[in-house]
Parts: structure tokens; C-alpha cells; sequence
């Protein structure tokens, strides 16, 4: 390949084999880069895919002819827009169901041991409760997890003193469930209450809530990230925060879900299936936690809670 | 505006002036980008390499000063192989903070400590695939530049709430203008800090203007809805409260961006108005702020109403107006200046920076 003054006179040549013409990308010049560095640059894309087609028998790439500015652009758009709407509506709900069913036992294992030490290192203390308390939880305890899914062998529970985390109670994936003492008081002895409180814990490990919320949070991750390179960073904020308001919903779906299952339980263990709702009144009156459904909270709002689940239990005593 | 008269002022006739041009138009790249989006969706991700690629040689190479064009060399493989691996070590950190939390923290440590060389690393590797009439950019910044750019400069920014940031931008500036070589010669910035002040009171007004305005107008309906909420217990419509929620975001994003807005406008005009290349030629920045926030925000809530599909006309709007705002004067011929030209290195900072949302263009 020679490079030509108007004249005739050879500026540069080199085999073709060794020499670099850099793709076509709209209107851009093309750059000629031949075997002893010299560059050749021109707009004339035409004439070299003309050159190109000749020497080495191969058409312009093929990203360039759907890049055009052609009806099929209209195509494309719909393509994206689509796959985007299929990925997050379909894709990542079935990726995520996967992923729970061949995750290893070890992984929750480890992911409850993990968040126990760094909760035990920075907030918790030993309990203060006594052993005639911690016997009667137990006990009720044990009623309940040997009516549910997964069977008493999986769960076991935990007292702590909650320190600045309070009154609350947690589900750990692996099946471990805290109660803090501060809750224990705040029911003021109301031991069915706190069985309620701990169906609905017991509910979130049997629904694998939160190995389901971590693959969920990283595939949405993902998806932003797939998209998110080529639309600028105002409308990519825009975007990370709407997958954030997004997993709040998800985890308020979650705590719903959470509810019905406590009163469903509590209804097969003979107790009191509304004893949840007891606990939501106690903090409407003790705590006075009036608020309504906000999207920026991760929990449905309490009184809303407490209505739901007296129509769940409502449904479930006349379907018997 | 007062600041770039002064530098208009100080300029005498042996320079010639030259402003940037861009030439790309939005028609052409709205195939170039949606190919890129569909592509990159269907290979999972694997094509943003190679988008990356056809984007920057699509903007650079439409982006001229005087007979000369600048250019994109970066190759997709490395690219690639940077995201596999910053996207490796963001899944390791993920997996270990959600199993083992305190090794976690050891580890935010090593990336803490790893994260100001792999952004000099980025910058390098941008300005070296770089190039302006065949002749290659590169960098020199060192680790503890980076240190001092990219932590000291927000942090003291931050805990003055904002009083300090004009230090933090002349920090900025310093690292990523000031250690830019072209052709083997120096840039050099220089920007006053009394220069830097003089842009910042006026996004410093807006922002106190702004909270103002929210915590006296919207705060007040916000809490009047709760309170009718709590005391209906529940019965009241969500809507009005979620209503107002959207409202209060949209003002403080919006306020957001027209205070971030003028203000990098600003420290653009000022920073590159300060330098110089090889001690002779000189870069000047003339963007009108609030043009300059119109755009921005314009082409968000075009991008937003559309679904994405104004983005392209946006990206080629805003390149335009950034290159007729930007010209270079030269001290004699351009042609003189040739270089040596280095290699590449890695792409894994590149990537970082692309994956953090940091983008550092030059």
C-alpha cells in the first residue's frame, strides 16, 4: 500500500498485511497507519472502504451499516427499551429465584455469623433477662417453629440487650433469631405478643428474605451498570436512586409478607393469631408511631400494618 | 464577566486565536448510540468496551482547533480487561462485607489506600490515548497529588460546608490541568485564588437562597400533611404526602444543580483561563454560567421525558457549546510542535472511574 502526492511521487508505502486502518465510526476521518508509523488521514470514508473492500475482500463493519441513520433505528430503540423493561421485570426476579435455590446452606451460615459478631462487637450486651422469661419464650418458641416450614431444627434463639439499637427483634438468614430486652419489656409481660413478633421473624427466614434482598440489590446494581455508561450522570443519579426507592418498596413487600405469615402460624400454633397486631398498637400508643406509608421507609407504616392484619385474619377464620 | 476581560485584556496581537469546533451532529450519533445500548444489553455488558471506544472516537474525533483534530486510541481489549477487573474487586468487596463484615472493613481499608494511584493511573491512561494532530497527551500527577485532589480537597470542602471549596478546586485544577504534558511540554495552571472566590459567592447565594426556600415552603406543608395523617389514623390519602416528597426531591435536585452548575462553569473559566502550554500559548474558557446551567438542566428533563432517546442530541448539544466556549491562543506556528510519543498504560483506573461515575475528561 502506497500513499501518493497529486504528482504521482510515493510519500510512504508498506505491505498491507502490516498496515492499521482504524474503523469507521460515522463521519470521523480514517486514519491510515502504515509498517514505519507513518499516518495518512482522510474524510474520504468512501474511498476507503473502497480500498479496503478491494485488498482485503472484506465490506465496512457491519456495527457501522446498523449505525446508519435508518428507519431500523426505531427498531433498536424499541429493542433497548424492551430488553430493559424484560430484564428488570422478568430476567432479574427468575436470576434471583436461581440464585436462592443453588445457594450452599454455608452461605447463610456464614452471612448470619458475620452480621452476629459485627452486631455483638458494636451494639449488643448480654442479656438481663431471667431464666424463668427466657424459658417461657423458649418454650412458646419451640411451639412455633415446629409448625413451620422448614421445622424446629432450624431455628434457635438469641437474647441480647439491643443498647442503641433498642426494642427490635431480628432474623438472622441462617435461622437464628435475636430479641433484644428492650422489647421483651416494652411488652410488659404480654408473652403472646412477642410469639407474634417472632412468627413474623421466623416468616423472613422461611421466606429467605435476605439472601433474596442481596441478589436482588446486586442484579439491579448490575442492570444500572449496563445501562448507565451511555446516559450521562444526571439521568444515571436519577436512576440509582429510583433503584433505591425501588428496594424499599421491595423490602416493605417483604415485611407484608412477613405479617401474613405470623398471623398464619400463630393461628396453627393455637395462639392468638392477631397478637401481631397487639405489638403494632403498642407502638402506636408507647411510641406513638402514627405515621402512614412513607416510600422512603423500609417498613410499611403502622397502622396500616395493624389493619392489614386483622383482615388477614379475618379471611383466614371464615375460610375454615 | 469580569475575570476573562482581564485575560481578554492581557492577550496582544502576536498570538493567533483559535476556537474549538465540534462538528458531531445528533443525528448521526443517535445510531451510534443506541447501537451501543442495545449491543451492550444483549452481550450482558461485555460491548461497553467497545461502545466506549466508538463513543470517544465519535466525540474526539469531531472535536478540531485550528487545522488539527483530536483523537481516541484506547483499544477495547484494554478497557475490557480493566472492567473485568475493578467489577471483580467491587463483587469481592460486596460478597466479603455481606459474609464477613470486620474482613470487609480490611479490605475497604486496601481499597481506600489502592484508590488515589488507580485514579492517577486513569488519568494517565486517558491522557495517553489521547492525542491532537497525531501527537500524544500524557500525565505525570503523582499518588499524593491524587491524595490531596481527590480526599483532602472534598473533605475540607465538606467540613466548611463549602466556604473552602475554591482551595479544593485550585487543588483540582493543579492535579489534572497542571500535570498534562503534550508532546513531551509542560501545561501549566496557575488560577488565583482570589479568581476562584470571585465565582464562588454567586452559587453560594443560590445555595442559601435555595434552602431558604425549601425549609420555609415546602418543610411547613410537609409536616402540616403528616400531622393530618396521624391524627386520621391512616385514613387519609398517601398521595398528598407522597406528592410532596417528590416535590421536596425535585427542588433540592434542582437546586442542586443549577448551584453545582454555575459553579464548575465557573471554576472552568477560571482554571482554564490560567493556563498555559509550554510557558507561550494560552487556554481560555468564556462559558456564561447560567447558559451553561440551562443546558444541563434542559437536557436532563429532555433525556428524562423521552426516555433516554433525547440523550444523544444532549451529548452533542453540550459538546458544542463546551467547544465554542474554549479557545487557545498560539505563540507563533503550530506546526513546530511535534514529540516523542509513549506507550500506554493500564486501563484498569480508567474503568474505576467509569464505574464510580467519576469521569475525569479532559
Amino acid at each position: 500500500m502506497s500513499i501518493l502526492a497529486d504528482d504521482g511521487a510515493v510519500l510512504a508505502s508498506g505491505s498491507f498485511s502490516e498496515t492499521i486502518v482504524t474503523d469507521r465510526v460515522g463521519n470521523v476521518p480514517r486514519r491510515v497507519t502504515l509498517a514505519n508509523g507513518s499516518v495518512f488521514e482522510t474524510s474520504d470514508n468512501a474511498a476507503i472502504d473502497a480500498v479496503v473492500a478491494i485488498i482485503a475482500g472484506k465490506r465496512p463493519g457491519w456495527i457501522h451499516r446498523a449505525e446508519r441513520f435508518h428507519p431500523r433505528l426505531v427498531v433498536f430503540a424499541l429493542m433497548a427499551l424492551i430488553f430493559i423493561v424484560a430484564i428488570y421485570r422478568f430476567a432479574l426476579p427468575a436470576l434471583v429465584e436461581l440464585a436462592v435455590a443453588v445457594t450452599p446452606p454455608v452461605v447463610p451460615e456464614m452471612m448470619a455469623q458475620g452480621t452476629l459478631q459485627a452486631l455483638d462487637a458494636t451494639a449488643f450486651d448480654t442479656t438481663a433477662l431471667s431464666a424463668v422469661e427466657q424459658s417461657r419464650l423458649r418454650e412458646g418458641f419451640e411451639r412455633l417453629t415446629a409448625r413451620s416450614g422448614p421445622g424446629a431444627g432450624k431455628f434457635s434463639l438469641e437474647f441480647r440487650q439491643g443498647g442503641m439499637i433498642g426494642p427490635n427483634a431480628f432474623a438472622l438468614p441462617n435461622g437464628t433469631i435475636i430479641i433484644t430486652d428492650e422489647l421483651v419489656k416494652l411488652a410488659d409481660g404480654d408473652s403472646e405478643l412477642l410469639l407474634g413478633v417472632l412468627a413474623h421473624e421466623i416468616g423472613h427466614v422461611e421466606l429467605e428474605h435476605s439472601l433474596r434482598q442481596f441478589y436482588r440489590s446486586m442484579g439491579a446494581a448490575g442492570l444500572i451498570m449496563l445501562i448507565g455508561g451511555d446516559i450521562g450522570s444526571g439521568a444515571e443519579d436519577i436512576l440509582v436512586q429510583g433503584g433505591g426507592l425501588l428496594a424499599l418498596s421491595y423490602s416493605r413487600s417483604q415485611e407484608a409478607d412477613a405479617d401474613r405469615h405470623s398471623v398464619q402460624l400463630m393461628a396453627k400454633a393455637g395462639y392468638d393469631p392477631e397478637a401481631i397486631g397487639r405489638f403494632f398498637m403498642l407502638l402506636e400508643t408507647r411510641l406513638r408511631d402514627g405515621s402512614g406509608t412513607n416510600i422512603l421507609a423500609t417498613h410499611p407504616g403502622t397502622p396500616e400494618r395493624r389493619k392489614a392484619v386483622h383482615e388477614y385474619a379475618r379471611e383466614l377464620r371464615s375460610a375454615h | 464577566m469580569a475575570y476573562s476581560d482581564h485575560v481578554q485584556f492581557g492577550r496582544d496581537d502576536r498570538y493567533s486565536r483559535h476556537r474549538f469546533t465540534f462538528t458531531g451532529n445528533a443525528k448521526e450519533y443517535f445510531g451510534i448510540w443506541i447501537v451501543n445500548v442495545l449491543l451492550t444489553i444483549i452481550t450482558l455488558g461485555i460491548y461497553y468496551a467497545w461502545a466506549k471506544v466508538r463513543r470517544n472516537r465519535y466525540m474526539y474525533g469531531n472535536t478540531a482547533l485550528a487545522d488539527g483534530r483530536f483523537d481516541y486510541h484506547a483499544r477495547p481489549k484494554q478497557i475490557l480487561i480493566g472492567q473485568i477487573i475493578v467489577i471483580g474487586g467491587i463483587i469481592l468487596y460486596n460478597v466479603v462485607l455481606t459474609f464477613a463484615p470486620a474482613l470487609g472493613i480490611v479490605l475497604a481499608i486496601i481499597f481506600g489506600i489502592a484508590i488515589p494511584w488507580l485514579l492517577a493511573r486513569g488519568l494517565r491512561f486517558n491522557a495517553r490515548v489521547t492525542s491532537y494532530r497525531n501527537v500524544r497527551f500524557d500525565f505525570t500527577g503523582s499518588y499524593w497529588g491524587a491524595v490531596k485532589a481527590f480526599f483532602l480537597g472534598p473533605v475540607i470542602a465538606g467540613i466548611t460546608l463549602g466556604i473552602c471549596a475554591p482551595i479544593a478546586s485550585r487543588w483540582m485544577l493543579h492535579y489534572i490541568l497542571g500535570n498534562l504534558t503534550y508532546g513531551g511540554r509542560g501545561v501549566k495552571t496557575k488560577p488565583m485564588l482570589g479568581d476562584l472566590y470571585s465565582i464562588w459567592w454567586l452559587p453560594a447565594l443560590v445555595a442559601i437562597g435555595g434552602w431558604i426556600l425549601v425549609t420555609a415552603i415546602i418543610f411547613p406543608i410537609l409536616i402540616s400533611q403528616i400531622e393530618t395523617l396521624s391524627t386520621a389514623t391512616g385514613t387519609g390519602s398517601p398521595f398528598g404526602s407522597v406528592a410532596t416528597l417528590v416535590l421536596l426531591y425535585l427542588s433540592i435536585f434542582v437546586m442542586g444543580s443549577i448551584v453545582q452548575g454555575l459553579y464548575s462553569a465557573g471554576v472552568r473559566n477560571v482554571g482554564y483561563s490560567a493556563t498555559t502550554f509550554d510557558g507561550r500559548h494560552y487556554l481560555l474558557s468564556d462559558m456564561p454560567r447560567w447558559r451553561f446551567v440551562w443546558v444541563v438542566i434542559s437536557n436532563l428533563i429532555l433525556t428524562i421525558a423521552t426516555l433516554g432517546l433525547m440523550r444523544p442530541w444532549a451529548t452533542i448539544r453540550m459538546a458544542r457549546f463546551q467547544a465554542t466556549h474554549t479557545e487557545m491562543g498560539f505563540d507563533g506556528e503550530i506546526g513546530e510542535i511535534l514529540s516523542t510519543i509513549k506507550d500506554t498504560g493500564s486501563a484498569v483506573g480508567a474503568e474505576f472511574m467509569d464505574i464510580e461515575g467519576i469521569a475525569v475528561a479532559f
